[in-house]
């Protein structure tokens, strides 16, 4: 029952978006707004040829939907795992009414939402041939930048997809110019004193790499200086969060601490432990907290940005 | 007396005949509420018409594209991995074999899962690689296993053999995830989903790769019915008959291998299917093999078809995969399978 309404509720929509897109050619026909309103072919990350339509409408692009609203573009449905339980949650004010769709993308959930576009967040997501059965559905492009990290890369990617290259490179002016004058504004307030990002989940302490997701932002774009044992584990690191033994803890000698709490829920024991309590940044109240929800453990335009605000936001406090 | 021996015969061959009915029309049932399941709502009719070519667009791109081909390598990788294991059990003489206990399911991942963290997936050609490399893998297990297990002047004894092939799939086991380890999250997710045993992302390609290397083998064993049913016997009965036991078995364990690589190297490790489908086909039919493969076969196909039905199901709009609800249906089986084995 509950499927057939949904299904009736995405038909409608598309009806619905269909009128609506019909309308808009219309006056775009008048007024010959600059768009773009022919099929464009694309060669993706695995060559494949592929057909983007005039103008994407009903897009599915999981896990790229930062890129998405930075472009101003809506998709259809949103990633998610555990059937809605875990959602993008800093996109919210964005994708509030957006539903979601299970991370593996099941062929007939896509083909539920009658998509005319599907981008691939990268290759793996089309092992086994399943690319053939993707592409029956709509086109499919397979996005791939070749560090993973490279979140910059990714946006003009998907820039180049919908032929929005020119506002993609706004946006990144838009935010270094933002993180240019933040970083002024750190060096005026904090100067060289030195930063890490935190994140506690299950009882275990993870610090961010120095060039990869909050710790690009941090480091890189926003100048903090780094403490040595957040260098001394990026330069070993094999994921953007690495653990962090009690030790190494003990030896981290942070003025500020940006804490990424996960365990909130289960009482975060950890947080009474005497070798975080020994933390300069923890000793002097320099702690800001965060949910696991916010920004922090994603990245690309928006989740930067946002990672910034509150960084400005810890600081002036 | 003779007469009445006849009559017997008879009716356990009309008996057979009406099992092997049964299962059958007990497939087609659950292959058509299997077409009826899915995410995207199908009514029967819709279905039928669909079938004849009177559906929508999209109607048809779910039956064609996403339901029967699954379906279909259901049934055939049910049927490869029950025949495995028959094979398997009848070789061995051990109700407790199956290609998944010895450790051929987990040779096969092994390779698939060094090829995957080898191999950048930015290239299109694996599918039809994959059944190759599976078989490898899953043929040179066996060849360790059965290296191991060899003893001079004694052959191969089934005890023997099964609790290498347990050691061997443990240490196999191990190598597996200290792979998995150095994979990227992306290719992780890919080979967790096919060692838990997907037939998730199946089409035509897959059934296409799997299917003559299950027709040849299939046909094979079935040929060698009799043998198996001498080499049930005991080695020393099996010998004074005139069989040479030790090239019979070998031969036959090629094939119960190179049926369980081939399915598996579609489906993901799916277990169980090769010692639950043979055990309920022999409680029907009896040990006879000419009868007993066939049987096997349409279990095991049965077997696996609802797992993947039931997981497609359950929890919507995710998948569990085949092999986890094979599991769940074949472990305690399994066990009591086990616990009998002890009076």
């Amino acid at each position: 029952m509950f499927n057939s309404k949904k299904v009736l509720a995405s038909f409608l929509a598309l009806f619905i978006l269909l009128a609506g897109c019909s309308a808009k050619k219309e006056t775009s026909k008048e007024v010959e707004i600059d768009v773009a309103t022919e099929e464009r072919t694309l060669t993706d990350a695995m060559g494949h040829e592929v057909t983007i339509p005039a103008n994407p409408e009903r897009v599915i692009a999981s896990y790229l939907e930062d890129n998405l609203v930075a472009l101003g573009i809506t998709p259809v449905a949103q990633w998610t795992v555990n059937n809605g339980a875990s959602i993008q949650a800093y996109l919210q004010e964005e994708l509030k009414d957006i539903p979601t769709i299970p991370y593996d993308l099941p062929f007939e959930v896509v083909t539920s939402f009658a998509p005319d576009l599907l981008i691939m967040s990268g290759a793996e997501a089309v092992e086994g041939s399943t690319y053939e059965q993707y592409s029956k559905i709509a086109p499919t492009y397979v996005l791939e930048v070749e560090n993973n990290s490279d979140w910059r890369g990714k946006l003009l990617k998907v820039g180049e997809v919908f032929d929005k290259t020119e506002e993609a490179e706004k946006v990144l002016a838009a935010y270094d110019e933002k993180a240019k004058e933040t970083k002024t504004f750190i060096q005026e307030s904090i100067g060289e004193e030195s930063a890490a990002a935190i994140w506690l989940v299950n009882n275990n302490f993870f610090i961010v790499g120095d060039n990869v997701s909050s710790g690009a932002v941090l480091y890189e774009d926003l100048g903090l200086t780094m403490p040595n044992v957040v260098k001394e584990i990026s330069s070993t690191a094999t994921g953007n969060w690495s653990s962090i033994s009690l030790e190494k803890l003990a030896e981290l000698d942070a003025d500020h601490l940006f804490l990424i709490n996960s365990d909130k829920g289960n009482g975060a024991e950890m947080l009474k432990d005497p070798v975080w309590k020994d933390i300069p940044a923890v000793k002097n109240g320099n702690i800001y907290e965060f949910e696991a929800e916010t920004a922090w453990l994603y990245s690309g335009p928006i989740a930067n940005s946002q990672i910034i605000d509150d960084v400005i936001e810890s600081l002036t406090k | 007396m003779k007469l009445s021996m006849t009559q017997a015969q008879r009716k356990v061959r009309t008996k057979n005949l009406w099992v092997l009915t049964s299962l059958v029309i007990l497939i087609v049932i659950v292959f058509m509420i299997s077409m009826n399941t899915g995410y995207i709502k199908l009514s029967p009719l819709e279905v039928v018409r669909t079938l004849f070519g009177l559906g929508t667009a999209q109607q048809a791109l779910v039956l064609f594209d996403f339901r029967l081909p699954r379906i279909v390598l259901s049934i055939l990788v049910g049927m490869g991995l029950a025949v495995s294991g028959c094979v398997l059990q009848g070789v061995t003489r051990n109700a407790l074999a199956d290609p998944g206990i010895l450790g051929i399911n987990a040779g096969a991942g092994l390779v698939v899962m060094l090829f995957i963290s080898f191999f950048p997936s930015t290239t299109d050609t694996p599918v039809f690689m994959l059944p190759i490399l599976a078989f490898t893998g899953a043929g040179a297990t066996a060849a360790i296993i059965y290296v191991l297990s060899y003893k001079r002047h004694e052959g191969i004894s089934p005890i023997r053999l099964l609790l290498t092939g347990i050691a061997v799939a443990a240490g196999i086991s191990s190598a597996t995830i200290i792979l998995t380890l150095r994979l990227s999250p992306e290719n992780y997710q890919f080979v967790a989903t096919w060692l838990a045993g997907s037939i998730w992302g199946s089409n035509w390609k897959f059934v296409l790769s799997l299917l003559p290397w299950l027709i040849v083998l299939l046909l094979f064993v079935y040929l060698k019915a009799n043998v198996l049913n001498v080499l049930n016997l005991g080695d020393l009965t099996a010998i004074g008959l005139g069989a040479s036991i030790e090239k019979e078995r070998r031969i036959l364990l090629a094939a119960a291998v190179g049926l369980a690589g081939a399915s598996v190297s579609v489906s993901g490790g799916i277990g169980f299917v090769g010692l639950v489908g043979p055990h309920l086909a022999r409680q029907l039919v009896g040990a006879r093999h000419q009868v007993l493969i066939p049987t096997a076969a349409l279990t095991g196909a049965l077997l696996v078809l609802v797992a993947d039905t039931i997981g497609r199901w359950i929890l919507q709009p995710s998948e569990i995969p085949a092999g986890i609800v094979v599991a769940i249906i074949g472990a305690p089986y399994f066990l009591y399978l086990l616990s009998r084995l002890q009076d």
